[in-house]
């Protein structure tokens, strides 16, 4: 059984992926690169692809709507991944105590991240309404004029952020399962020692948990650069791109305006930005993750 | 240890009151939404938070004003096959991965990991190029296709760690019996791996039914959309009937509160489990 002729068989097992990530993964990557280079209009055919240099990246380094989009894109990861973490914790340190229904809790906090983000932008448009809308009607009874949210560029924004902290049942999850990771003596021993719920959080549970911070933290710097769907629908990037997200723009220079060497190029930054804050969040985590005992080689 | 602690149990009345106030935070607006699809026109602009009469009819005017039966085919027509598709490329590639100690394989392994980490948008572009060359676009087939090639690591991934938990003996006495790898893979490794294979259908699942890029791209007339794609255009295409746009947004999240409710084990430890791989 284990000569290596019949272990050679595996090829053939790993076959269908194997050619998928040639024809779509390797391959496309190197069309991309390609075109990034390049000036092509779609409707001609191949042979008019044209090297152009770094024409491309020149033009988006004066690209206005480029910055306004890594503005938008930045402000929404900085003021959402922390904001998004906190809370998260927060419930999941409540939904962790052991006591009867917490299950149910658990599926309550949980089910707005099944719901598909179409369905949940529609349902956030008529809740932001500003005229008929639940929200301002609620603020309404604290005698709170509301502003008209999504059409509002200085709220709009803020409103998709609103909007995202709704949806937080996925991280919490997450955090779930790294808090029933901490082991049960180091409370006891905390417990002996005398600390109180609060010093127990910050010496035993955060140092325990920052593996999943860390997680958390390279996900939402990702999850900035690719939200679309809610942007899209919502707001399609205004009013006055006050909600141009990178993604939406990339999207915009390729199926809008069908520059597909322009929008190309902007794929490489995104995918270079997102390695650099990963690559970031990775080296600086030696100071401030704790693993536990090996676990960081499995 | 039977003595009551008053300071406990003031501590966790705390708790189970902001639990309730957070649910109320997620449950508002969705028992909203439901409230508004029963409304008429005319309490929509109104203040109650329910309406007078339930107006059921809401719902039929819905799925006749947008085309939601047709989009619904349209969306099964993109499903069916890409979850087959899913699940076996990921099974079998999983097999292969697990049993086999061909040259290359660490190496490839790695490759299959590091493609979870490259952003959709790189590839984007020139997939949807590669398919307009070929004249595919404006039809199922882009959406479909990828499924065939294994093109989600996560779900290899899932498998493959399943079935290097199964006990070699299993397929080595299946090989001394007869049976080639291809029958030791359909016979035992596949019914066997039946617990990932199930999570691997339920991603699938919730990933067709939410995609909103891929059709939005590659579907450009309406008696082709899909239900997410359809929705959204149905908030720009008609004069908005807020009531009967709710009735679809809850049609639309319907299926997937359903298969959250049957299956929740599988979405909780797969979000675990993904995080465990990346993190």
């Amino acid at each position: 059984m284990n000569n290596t002729k019949s272990e050679r068989a595996g090829y053939w097992f790993i076959l269908p992926w194997l050619l998928g990530l040639v024809i779509f993964t390797l391959g496309p990557m190197i069309f991309s690169l390609i075109l990034s280079f390049s000036k092509w209009d779609v409707i001609t055919g191949v042979e008019s692809i044209q090297f152009v240099g770094l024409d491309n990246f020149k033009a988006i380094f004066h690209d206005e709507l480029f910055y306004q989009s890594l503005k938008v894109t930045f402000i929404f990861a900085l003021v959402s991944v922390p904001l998004f973490q906190v809370a998260s914790i927060l419930i999941a340190l409540l939904l962790n105590m052991r006591s009867r229904g917490m299950k149910f809790f658990r599926l309550i906090f949980f089910m707005p991240s099944v719901i598909p983000a179409v369905a949940t932008s529609m349902m956030w448009v008529m809740i932001f309404n500003p005229e008929y809308g639940i929200l301002n009607k609620a603020l309404a009874w604290f005698g709170i004029q509301g502003p008209a949210w999504l059409q509002d560029p200085s709220y709009a924004l803020g409103a998709l952020i609103v909007m995202g902290l709704w949806g937080v049942g996925n991280t919490i999850i997450i955090y779930l399962s790294g808090l029933q990771g901490v082991p049960e003596d180091l409370y006891e021993a905390g417990q002996l020692d005398g600390a109180g719920p609060l010093r127990k959080f910050f010496s035993i549970t955060l140092p325990m948990i920052t593996p999943t911070v860390f997680f958390n933290l390279i996900m939402g710097i990702i999850g900035g650069f690719q939200y679309f769907t809610q942007a899209f629908v919502m707001t399609n990037g205004g009013p006055l791109n006050s909600t141009l997200f990178y993604n939406l723009y990339l999207y915009n220079k390729a199926f809008m305006e069908f520059d597909m060497g322009y929008a190309s190029a902007l794929s490489w930054i995104l995918f270079l930005i997102i390695m650099i804050f990963t690559l970031l969040v990775i080296r600086s985590s030696s100071f401030w993750v704790h693993y536990q005992g090996d676990d960081q080689n499995d | 240890m039977q003595k009551i602690q008053p300071r406990f149990n003031l501590s966790q009345l705390i708790a189970l009151l902001l639990l309730l106030g957070g649910s109320a935070i997620v449950l508002v607006p969705l028992l909203w939404t439901i409230s508004t699809s029963l409304k008429t026109p005319a309490e929509v602009f109104g203040s109650a938070f329910w309406p007078t009469k339930w107006q059921w009819s809401n719902y039929a005017d819905a799925v006749t004003a947008i085309p939601f039966f047709k989009f619904l085919g349209n969306t099964l027509i993109i499903l069916i096959p890409v979850m087959i598709g899913t699940v076996f490329t990921s099974a079998i590639s999983a097999y292969g991965f697990a049993r086999f100690n061909f040259r290359g394989k660490r190496t490839l392994f790695l490759v299959l990991l590091a493609t979870m980490m490259l952003p959709s948008q790189v590839t984007l572009i020139p997939t949807f190029l590669l398919f307009k060359q070929v004249g595919l676009t404006n039809s199922f087939l882009p959406l479909v296709l990828p499924a065939f090639f294994g093109q989600n690591a996560f779900n290899i991934f899932l498998v493959r760690q399943f079935m290097r938990g199964i006990p070699r003996e299993l397929d080595e006495s299946a090989y001394v019996d007869g049976a080639n790898r291809w029958q030791i893979f359909t016979r035992i490794m596949m019914p066997l791996s039946k617990a990932p294979l199930v999570a691997v259908s339920i991603f699938t699942f919730m990933g067709v039914w939410n995609d909103f890029q891929g059709p939005l791209i590659y579907l450009n007339s309406n008696e082709k959309y899909t239900l997410a794609l359809g929705l959204s255009m149905f908030k720009g295409l008609y004069n908005v009937e807020w009531n009967m746009l709710m009735a679809a947004t809850i049609l639309i999240m319907l299926p997937a509160l359903i298969l959250f409710f049957i299956a929740q084990k599988y979405f909780i430890e797969g979000i675990s489990i993904s995080s465990a791989v990346k993190g």
